[in-house]
């Protein structure tokens, strides 16, 4: 410390003793030399603190001797100076050997400065303290940073830029560039915006983006020859590639921009032009089962805004193509001659298996994506509700189960009966006429049950089960409760058998019990029965009284069924009949020969119920009766007689007969609907009071899930209600409906 | 990376050219003896000496004193303004108890803060100054630091009406 008399140092003295002489112009000269790598303590404690306290010491001594505006000034000089006359030269002289060169004598320049910006910064320190802070100055480091922004970075700038550019389609065309180089240039230009990324964003990033749509705008015509495969493979290469490329040496900020730049150049401009693809495009992948190019081109067209949305029309088109050639194998099994009932597995299970294979698709390609999950809805809901031949679908599926559920139908294993519900249900929940199906399956549960040729309980249940997830409980009370009495039933005749033994009786009688309303309605006949059948049936009627006094019993005589002995010459025969069976065989048991006529009123049965009886027991596979003359229909002319020469090689045997009842009743259908609808009306209006016509009927159409109403009958519903006074039309506006409480 | 502190010392020599040797922790509450050893953290051989040619003895060691204290007992933030001209209702007891010294050495020590960057040493020392000022009359601050009033009555006039908010208040 050069201490005068006074202890002021002077500033021109300070300024070039100490300050430039031992720090200034030792680091430019060090930094000149090059810096031994590693080599950062440039000044030790003992040199470092000495130009420190001048430093100090000049900025704070008093007035007119504080020279910290002046120590200030020339600390921005000196950076200017020595980058106007040091680093721009050797900049410019680099420029034009290659960006490589340029880039890196920017980055060696750039290194420099860092460490002569750090070591002014700390010989000042003291400035950045108070004179900075108190005239709202740059700090030391932002002033230095700045230097180099005007001097350097404004002046390159169009040429690294350019360099780096370069490298960057160097590196997409394969060759290997000097990745950290970039990385440190870009981080130059991420410094240079002061805090910001302006200078970045505007100097690197929008250049790049630019260059990069150039770039790839010129892939896309070279590949937009292959195959859509390969294309999509080369473009899922290259935005990994970029997205690699960001995190290697660009601002992380720039991977959406960049990505969305590739994307709209590779993808969005040529999206249907790939889809379309007459031989490779969406198409020809779903009809070859290319499920990797698939999940592929969802991947990246998932990328687009709206990308999915042709995709997932294709799909939709597609699969519906295929529902309709099933359709079509339907029609034509049909037309050649094949006769039309009420069973087609074979359609149903290659439906089913055509959902199963797009399910499956859908999951797997396509991730279950919604739009994807919806094409394969409303494909299905096409296909499912067009009904070839005279059945709908809902009643060949409800058959499907059928066959399925009782014994002698599919032979499946456990599992496998559970998986084909599990996608019958699944194809039931397309089914528009949800409530068509509900009868008709009502109708077989009934058959099965009554009949026991329900395989297993368990199934049973679980198929309930299944419809109740779909459709809720309303759907499938009466189903559940046709179960439970069963269950009911099973304990109550247990304890109707102790009754019975008291009874003298040959008849081993029990009664199956059911709830009014859960069962479908069956023909009952009041039907002439044997003595022995009423004494059991009184025995019957007088214990349930007993048990619930306030219910009435009916009896269903046509859903009974008995088993016979009969013998013919010398062998005997278990025979598996109906109770009506049974009464037309005691009737004949005694060898008489009686005519339909005589039948007809000794059993009490008319013609169209006695007809198809006489018909199970005479010309069906087992002749019991014979009848004269000899044919395959019943006329009321007919004699018959026990057929003596009847024999069969089984010993136990079962006379089947056909229903009495249709499978299902459409006109209770409708009757439902009806119902149905006008529930729906008087819930909607009971909670809005006032409702615009086509409010309520938008509503009412919302609601009901089971089937879908024509507005007409909508229409007719609520003329209906507005007849029993539970509606009215406004008084000024009769399109308005109110609700009359 | 405490007990390296601990353990590593280095010396700090006074203006009159006396070494003290200090553990790093305690020297580093020193911003500019921070910045010096921030660098050297690799070479752990040779004892660092720094030089404080504007800190004498007799100060310097009273600023190790209170940077020592500090670690043990960091000192209270000091509440602006002053809720009190006396120290030990500002501060804890111990840094009361150190600022109460001469006024010679309270202000050598506010210089020494200032020039070795201890910012809570000097938010004590400019404190307890603070507060010898506070609510005293200008002639009332002149004696206590022994200032000639330069004022001629004009200009006195003059300045007490420009500040006369400052009376109000």
């Amino acid at each position: 410390m050069s201490g005068n008399a006074s202890g002021i140092i002077p500033l021109e003295e300070g300024w070039n003793d100490e300050i430039k002489a031992k720090a200034i112009d030792k680091l430019e000269a060090m930094l000149n030399g090059g810096l031994k790598s590693g080599e950062t303590n440039m000044f030790g404690p003992r040199e470092y603190v000495q130009i420190y306290t001048t430093c100090y010491d000049m900025c704070t001594q008093r007035s007119p001797y504080n020279w910290s505006r002046e120590l200030y000034q020339r600390h921005g000089e000196t950076i200017e100076r020595y980058l106007a006359s040091t680093v721009i030269p050797a900049l410019r002289d680099k420029t034009g050997q290659g960006g490589t060169t340029l880039l890196t004598e920017l980055q060696h320049r750039w290194g420099d400065h860092q460490i002569m910006n750090k070591w002014l910064k700390k010989f000042f320190t003291y400035l950045d303290r108070y004179y900075v802070k108190h005239h709202s100055l740059p700090t030391l480091s932002q002033a230095g940073l700045r230097c180099f922004r005007t001097h350097v970075y404004d002046e390159m700038k169009r040429e690294t830029t350019a360099a780096i550019l370069g490298l960057i389609n160097d590196e997409r065309e394969g060759q290997i560039i000097d990745k950290s180089l970039v990385k440190s240039i870009v981080e130059l230009y991420e410094n240079m915006g002061m805090g910001s990324l302006d200078a970045y964003n505007g100097d690197l990033e929008e250049p790049l983006l630019q260059s990069t749509r150039e770039f790839y705008a010129k892939r896309r015509e070279e590949w937009i020859n292959d195959s859509t495969p390969d294309y999509l493979v080369k473009a899922e290469e290259a935005l990994q590639e970029e997205r690699s490329r960001v995190a290697d040496y660009l601002s992380s900020s720039s991977e959406p921009k960049i990505l969305r730049v590739v994307e709209e150049e590779i993808l969005e401009k040529v999206e249907l032009v790939l889809l379309e693809k007459e031989t490779s495009g969406c198409r020809a992948l779903l009809q070859n089962d290319k499920s990797e190019d698939l999940s592929r081109m969802f991947r990246l067209f998932q990328r687009l805004e709206n990308g999915l949305t042709p995709i997932a029309a294709i799909v939709q088109e597609f699969i519906t193509s295929m529902g309709q050639e099933i359709l079509k194998r339907r029609q034509a099994r049909l037309d050649g001659g094949e006769k039309d009932k009420n069973d087609d597995p074979k359609f149903v299970k290659a439906i089913i298996e055509l959902h199963e294979k797009y399910l499956g698709v859908v999951k797997k390609d396509f991730s279950g994506h919604s739009l994807f999950q919806k094409a394969l809805k409303d494909a299905f809901v096409e296909i499912v509700n067009k009904n070839v031949g005279s059945f709908t679908n809902a009643e060949l599926m409800s058959t499907f189960c059928d066959r399925i559920l009782k014994s002698g139908g599919e032979k499946l294993s456990e599992a496998e009966v559970e998986e084909s519900l599990d996608r019958i249900v699944q194809l039931f929940s397309y089914l528009t006429d949800k409530d068509l199906f509900a009868e008709i399956y009502r109708n077989q549960l009934s058959k099965r049950l009554l009949n026991q040729r329900s395989t297993s309980d368990d199934a049973e249940k679980l198929m309930i089960a299944k419809l109740k997830v779909q459709c809720g409980t309303q759907f499938t009370s009466k189903m559940e409760g046709m179960l439970a009495d069963l269950a009911v039933g099973s304990q109550q005749r247990t304890e109707f058998e102790q009754r019975m033994r008291q009874v003298e009786t040959s008849l081993d009688f029990s009664v199956q019990v059911l709830t009014t309303g859960f069962w479908p309605t069956y023909k009952s006949p009041q039907v002439t029965l044997t003595e022995e059948m009423n004494k059991c049936m009184k025995v019957f009627r007088e214990w349930h009284e007993l048990k619930h006094q306030k219910r009435k019993l009916g009896w269903v005589l046509t859903q009974g069924s008995a088993t016979v002995r009969g013998t013919f010459g010398k062998k005997s025969y278990e025979i598996q009949v109906s109770t009506l069976q049974a009464i037309a065989l005691d009737a004949l048991s005694g060898g008489e020969t009686l005519s339909f006529e005589d039948l007809s009123q000794r059993l009490n049965l008319e013609e169209t119920i006695l007809k198809p009886l006489m018909h199970s027991l005479s010309c069906g596979k087992y002749k019991v009766i014979a009848k004269t003359p000899a044919s395959n229909k019943i006329n009321t002319t007919d004699k018959f007689t026990a057929n003596a020469k009847f024999s069969s090689n089984m010993r136990k045997i079962r006379i089947p007969m056909a229903s009495l009842d249709a499978n299902f009743n459409t006109k209770k259908v409708e009757e439902d609907r009806s119902i149905a609808i006008e529930a729906a009306i008087v819930r909607i209006m009971k909670a809005r009071k006032t409702l615009q016509h086509q409010q309520l009927l938008s509503e009412v159409l919302a609601q009901l899930s089971f089937f879908n109403p024509n507005p007409r009958v909508v229409k007719k519903r609520i003329e209906a209600l507005i007849d029993r006074e539970y509606l009215e039309r406004g008084t000024d506006n009769p399109g308005v409906y109110n609700y009359l409480a | 990376m405490m007990d390296v502190e601990q353990e590593t010392t280095v010396n700090l020599i006074s203006k009159d050219g006396d070494s003290f040797s200090v553990p790093l922790a305690v020297a580093k509450m020193s911003e500019l003896v921070k910045g010096m050893i921030d660098e050297d953290a690799e070479d752990e051989g040779d004892k660092i000496e720094i030089p404080l040619p504007n800190v004498k003895s007799q100060v310097l060691n009273k600023v190790i004193e209170f940077c020592e204290h500090h670690l043990q007992e960091p000192m209270t933030e000091i509440e602006k303004p002053l809720k009190s001209q006396v120290m030990a209702d500002v501060v804890q007891k111990w840094y009361a108890d150190f600022v109460d010294v001469e006024q010679v050495l309270l202000f050598e020590l506010i210089l020494a803060a200032n020039y070795m960057d201890i910012k809570p040493l000097l938010d004590l020392t400019c404190a307890t100054v603070a507060g010898m000022i506070k609510g005293k009359t200008p002639e009332d601050i002149r004696q206590t630091f022994g200032i000639q009033n330069d004022f001629s009555p004009e200009e006195e006039a003059q300045v007490r009406e420009e500040n006369k908010w400052c009376e109000e208040a």
